[in-house]
């Protein structure tokens, strides 16, 4: 898992004099919001790769035509008990097959390292008053152990790596 | 029973070992006191009224005798309120009709240690709360039933292992509960549940599932409707993970009361249902790990291992037992006929232990009758007990022969209460004495009931009746399906009741799983016992021979009950 400092991230949202850009134009590292990315998708350059963040209320699966030229999917935790982005981030790994890094930020506490991780993100903004340290150590407890079912970083359930391990 | 593998084992005590780590956390001013309630929550940890509440999973309601000692000690050496006015309270738990015990009085200090002791005797607090897949509940009678199916036991623990820190789905628009029933009649409610299964054999002698979905009690009380006739059990895991995810995504969040799947179901109708089988339709065809959650022979075999009867367990000779014989003991013939039910297994019973007796709230237990409920579970069950979803415990390996015997260690610890699925035989939440959602108390109402209604021959006159108090509208104590439901509700700070008939919980008797219906205004807490007994008092005077309370309601319509009861009202007939 990579934590993020938004400040010093080279991803960058397109700032003008009057404040954000409804129509930005084609730079490297560029962080766009979804109403930006619809905007100038078509003249974008093919292989000029950006970054969009995308809201929870948005069916993920509209961003499949796009994903080729996407480098960075952001995903928002308004609350973090809000739990939607995880089932965006599960689509885009599992269904669309996204290679992309994917970002979580809004209310991200440590507490929610290993959803995250097992659901495909890998990156973290965490909320100003989280503990790196302790995101760290929250995603080693269970590491050893493993989890029951199938996830984006093993999809095999527990069942068919315990009898896999009994075979071999 | 499941047997736990060296995997289960080290998952419990990870889980006990990441829940002490954020208890510490929080109790060291590092984990804010909201953030860390979403936490504590999954592992069972409410803050109620005077101190935490813990609620303790008993999965699809199996227990064994060693489990249940060790509950007893937790309840002995943990569950003590150290001082305030409440000093000295506790010792007990209470058991709840999703099959679950909870205690009331364990200092949240104490928590992290509780979970350890659990995790010990293979336990747990998991997704006993929040808005998550809660504990897997199924028919108490589950694998010894003579009207059997398919045992739903193996399919409850798949779907326990599959749910378990599903990463997900732990943080859900709200609360999402699943029942499994594998019999021909429905003792889990399942019409009642977010996700309701019912295994089934299809002409082939294939099994399956039929799958309802949408159902749920709360303020807006909706029976689930059928999504599948038939799904495949080895395709369960998949369908399910197809209905959750449309539910995390497409679930309202912007109110509370409105955030179940049950109001998305309502809402989209066949939308919904198109929208979870285009779901399932992708996962099997498009995700390269989707046949890999589609349960193999094995893993059934695996699990379905533990499962079998225990050793020594053979069809026995039925004892000659006349119970019409007049030298037998009436108090004996009267249990026998109510609290023992029917065995797959010849010689053998079910016999349901009540904890439904005067002067107890339903479903408690002391320290002290847990393990002799344990005792007894050794010496005639094999040292395994149900929970029931009607808060009592069964012990379900019991010989016929043993009955007498068994009656009498039964009724010295005062479990032989011949009331099962009488008017006394009633289920009831904690209420307002110890929750902090309730808006009334439920456990005074309970104990005037039953104090009232002790003559056992009045009670076998009456006949089957279900009789549900819930304090809230939260409805845990499921009013909405009772024959006659009573809900708790706060007006100006005092507490008021309201009387609901005609509900069922999906049953043979009680019907199509249906609300009840309200009865005029609230009565007060003062007529809330006496409008009962009009109820009970017109369906004695208007019943036919033979008929039972709900039929009848059904035949007469509420008016006649409405009437009576509204001839008790003494401080509400001014209003």
């Amino acid at each position: 898992m990579k934590f993020i400092n938004p400040t010093t991230c080279p991803w960058q949202h397109a700032v003008g004099e009057d404040g954000p850009k409804p129509d930005p134009d084609p730079a490297a590292n560029r962080l766009l919001t979804l109403e930006q990315w619809h905007a100038v998708k078509d003249r974008w350059p093919q292989d000029l790769k950006v970054a969009v963040e995308f809201p929870n209320n948005v069916d993920i699966r509209e961003l499949a035509p796009d994903l080729h030229r996407i480098a960075l999917v952001v995903l928002e935790f308004p609350k973090w008990t809000d739990g939607r982005a995880y089932s965006q981030a599960h689509l885009l790994r599992i269904r669309l097959k996204f290679q992309g890094a994917i970002r979580a930020r809004g209310e991200v506490l440590v507490d929610m390292m290993q959803l995250l991780a097992r659901t495909g993100f890998d990156e973290v903004v965490l909320r100003g008053d989280q503990s790196q340290a302790f995101a760290q150590k929250a995603l080693d407890l269970f590491a050893p152990v493993g989890f029951y079912q199938g996830d984006v970083a093993e999809t095999r359930p527990w069942f068919l790596r315990s009898s896999a391990q009994v075979a071999a | 029973m499941y047997k736990y593998t060296h995997f289960d084992r080290r998952f419990v005590h990870a889980r006990a070992a990441q829940y002490r780590d954020q208890l510490e956390r929080h109790l060291a001013g590092q984990l804010s006191t909201d953030d860390f309630r979403a936490l504590r929550l999954q592992n069972g940890w409410y803050i109620q009224r005077h101190a935490p509440m813990l609620r303790v999973a008993v999965p699809y309601g199996e227990l064994s005798s060693r489990q249940l000692r060790q509950l007893a000690k937790i309840a002995r050496e943990y569950d003590r309120q150290p001082d305030g006015p409440f000093a000295g309270q506790g010792g007990y738990g209470h058991f709840t009709t999703r099959q679950n015990l909870q205690y009331n009085w364990i200092p949240l200090k104490d928590s992290a240690t509780v979970m350890e002791l659990l995790a010990e005797v293979d336990m747990h607090g998991i997704q006993t709360s929040g808005n998550c897949i809660r504990n897997i509940t199924s028919d108490a009678f589950a694998g010894i039933a003579p009207d059997e199916i398919v045992d739903p036991r193996p399919y409850c623990e798949i779907l326990r292992q599959w749910s378990t820190l599903h990463p997900e789905f732990a943080h859900l628009p709200r609360k999402f509960k699943i029942a499994v029933s594998g019999a021909q009649e429905d003792r889990a409610a399942i019409g009642w549940h977010d996700i309701g299964l019912q295994l089934k054999k299809n002409a082939a002698g294939e099994v399956g599932f039929q799958v309802f979905v949408g159902g749920g009690m709360g303020r807006t009380p909706i029976p689930g409707v059928e999504i599948n006739a038939f799904v495949p059990w080895q395709q369960i895991l998949v369908y399910i993970e197809a209905i959750v995810r449309v539910y995390n995504l497409a679930g309202r969040r912007d109110n509370l009361y409105k955030a179940r799947i049950k109001i998305l179901v309502k809402a989209e109708g066949q939308k919904f249902f198109d929208a979870v089988n285009e779901e399932l339709a992708r996962i099997l065809a498009d995700d390269p790990a989707g046949h890999e959650q589609i349960i193999p022979q094995a893993e059934l075999d695996r699990v379905a291992a533990s499962f079998v009867d225990p050793e020594g367990v053979t069809p026995q000779a039925e004892p000659a037992l006349d119970t019409s014989d007049p030298a037998l003991d009436p108090q004996f013939s009267r249990w026998l006929a109510r609290n023992v039910d029917g065995h797959r297994v010849a010689g053998y019973r079910a016999v349901t232990l009540s904890l439904k007796r005067v002067g107890i709230a339903p479903g408690d237990t002391s320290a002290d009758v847990m393990d002799t409920a344990a005792a007894l579970a050794d010496q005639f069950s094999h040292g395994e007990l149900r929970v029931s979803h009607r808060q009592n415990l069964v012990l379900p390996w019991v010989k016929a022969a043993d009955l007498p015997e068994l009656f009498q260690a039964a009724r010295a610890a005062g479990f032989a209460t011949p009331n099962a699925r009488l008017l006394t035989d009633q289920i009831a939440c904690p209420g307002g004495d110890f929750c902090a959602l309730a808006n009334a108390r439920s456990l005074p109402l309970a104990a005037e009931i039953a104090e009232r209604y002790q003559d056992q021959d009045e009670l076998e006159d009456l006949g089957e009746i279900d009789l549900h108090i819930s304090g809230c509208i939260n409805s845990c104590g499921h009013h909405h399906s009772g024959h006659i439901g009573i809900l708790g509700v706060d007006k100006d700070g005092a507490e008021w009741y309201q009387l609901t008939l005609g509900g069922s919980d999906g049953s043979t008797l009680s019907g199509t799983t249906v609300p009840g219906r309200v009865i005029g205004p609230s009565f007060a807490a003062d007529e809330i016992a006496d409008a009962i007994d009009a109820v009970i008092e017109t369906f004695k005077r208007e019943r036919l021979a033979g008929e039972h309370f709900i039929d009848a309601v059904k035949r007469l319509g509420l008016d006649p009950f409405k009437t009576a009861a509204n001839a008790v009202r003494v401080s509400t007939a001014k209003a």
